[in-house]
């Protein structure tokens, strides 16, 4: 069952790339939570219900509700053209994430880790390289926010591979880390938009002091 | 009892494309025709005579029988249940996979033979799809025959099994695959739409402008098979091997039925894609076979 939802997840992130609306790409992160939910939730081996509270709280609760709504309520208060523009074609971005995917099966295969589940790490390091490249090849600052979720979401399920040691800790980690990226990327776009009507990459490059 | 196969995709393609339309004019609040209708224009195209132009050659005229030909062989290729297709072999979807090809070639080259400018355009936009969704093809055939151990579509169907759970994730996702390939092969709706009337916009349509009559029929009579044809190797997945006839023969009708009605629906909501964000669509494909791939190899454990 795990495999299963490991395996939508990876298309999730194949879809990401190919979706040209923004309001999909928020579709597929809500998605990516609920997947994420589901995976945890089966790998909790013993389930207290501080621990089950916390995942609920983080997954459910935190990347498919809030996150979303908030981001959502971003692109409609600053008037964001609806179009994730990217610099390249889709169709490169489709074929780059691809090579991204087998890469890192490649290279999961090559590294013999011991302890860690090579399924896990294989979909992890995929969508730690995919969110990266989500944030390298699109023009605008939310998109940006949506590729570094992506990445969050890679290392939640990283820290998931190495099994139950010590996931309260990194769980906490991630939080606080998603909790403050996205205020203050947030609170960033807001003053952008404020300032500069349009919230293209490309306007920061024309600031002096 | 090699030929059932083959008598069923026949049986099955006579009303194949009227549930389609019988599914689409029910989703948009009409009545619908008979299903049997697209047969019909189909008989009325064929008892007519065809008016060639003088510009083409002898290709143009024999352009449509060999494309149709080529249908029917691979149709011939298609295991049923556990019985073998007329023709079995190794590697026989290489064989599959090209003998459409041919088909396919000769269909463009007989587009290309009329002169028209737009049949050329259409005929480069057929080219480039096909040329797409070909891998995905290869790679997902490649996935099953590692995971089987066997090279022959009868072999590979006779074998699949649904023994751990992740082999109902592989066939899900094939079947996704299968369905799509099936719908970009046809010139069906995400990619093209087949009651477009402008000329720029066609695909698959503009290519057979010029013919008319006897070539035209079979032209559209080949589309019909070729669904048939792809919901055969789909109800495959999902037959058990060595049942009774009387259980496969339902099982196949009610999975080419279904097959129909998913056609049907895909049709009715979504809207067809513009030509420059075709090619990442069909693309995809590849990306998720080459996922089934990886998965196949993980389940294996050939790799390194």
């Amino acid at each position: 069952m795990i495999n299963i939802l490991l395996i939508t997840f990876g298309i999730s992130l194949i879809y990401m790339g190919i979706a040209n609306r923004l309001s999909t790409c928020i579709n597929v992160l809500a998605l990516q939570g609920v997947l994420l939910f589901g995976i945890s939730f089966i790998e909790l081996i013993e389930i207290n219900t501080l621990n089950l509270i916390f995942v609920l709280f983080e997954t459910i609760v935190f990347k498919t509700i809030i996150i979303p709504l908030f981001l959502k309520h971003v692109i409609k208060k600053n008037k964001i053209v609806r179009e994730s523009e990217p610099f390249i074609p889709d169709f490169m971005s489709v074929g780059i994430i691809t090579f991204i995917m087998l890469g890192s099966f490649i290279f999961a295969n090559i590294i013999e880790v011991a302890n860690i589940r090579k399924m896990f790490f294989i979909v992890a390091i995929a969508a730690l390289f995919i969110g990266l490249f989500l944030i390298v090849s699109r023009k605008k600052v939310v998109t940006h926010i949506m590729g570094y979720l992506v990445i969050e979401n890679g290392v939640f399920i990283l820290s998931l591979s190495a099994g139950n040691k010590m996931q309260m800790l990194v769980n906490t980690g991630i939080t606080l880390d998603l909790f403050v990226s996205v205020l203050v990327l947030g609170v960033f776009v807001n003053r952008i938009g404020n300032t500069f009507e349009e919230m293209n990459v490309d306007n920061l490059t024309n600031l002096k002091d | 009892m090699r030929v059932l196969g083959l008598i069923l995709i026949i049986i099955t393609s006579f009303f194949f494309t009227g549930i389609v339309f019988r599914t689409k004019s029910i989703f948009s609040g009409r009545k619908g025709r008979s299903i049997f209708q697209p047969m019909n224009d189909i008989w009325r195209l064929m008892r007519k005579g065809s008016v060639y132009s003088q510009t083409s050659s002898f290709i143009f005229r024999i352009a449509p029988s060999i494309y149709f030909a080529s249908v029917i062989i691979a149709i011939m290729l298609i295991p049923f249940g556990g019985q073998k297709g007329i023709f079995s072999f190794n590697c026989d979807f290489v064989f599959f996979a090209y003998i459409l090809a041919v088909g396919k070639f000769f269909n463009i080259v007989g587009a290309l033979d009329t002169g028209s400018s737009f049949e050329g355009m259409g005929a480069s936009r057929e080219a480039l799809y096909s040329l797409l969704a070909e891998p995905a093809f290869f790679i997902l055939m490649g996935s099953f025959a590692l995971l089987t151990g066997y090279t022959s579509f009868s072999d590979i169907f006779i074998s699949i099994h649904f023994g751990s759970y992740i082999s109902y994730a592989i066939v899900a996702l094939a079947a996704y695959i299968l369905i799509i390939i099936a719908m970009v092969e046809n010139s069906r709706m995400p990619v093209d739409d087949p009651k477009t009337h402008l000329e720029l916009t066609m695909v698959h349509e503009v290519m057979i402008l010029d013919n008319s009559g006897f070539d035209l029929g079979l032209i559209f009579y080949a589309t019909n098979l070729k669904f048939a044809m792809y919901g055969a190797i789909l109800a495959n997945l999902f037959l058990t091997p060595g049942k009774e006839w009387f259980l496969s023969i339902p099982i196949f009708v009610v999975v080419q039925i279904l097959f129909a009605i998913i056609v049907g629906i895909i049709e009715s909501f979504i809207a067809r894609f513009r030509m420059n964000h075709n090619s990442q669509f069909i693309f995809a494909l590849t990306s998720i076979s080459l996922i089934i791939f990886l998965t196949v190899l993980l389940m294996v454990g050939k790799f390194l």
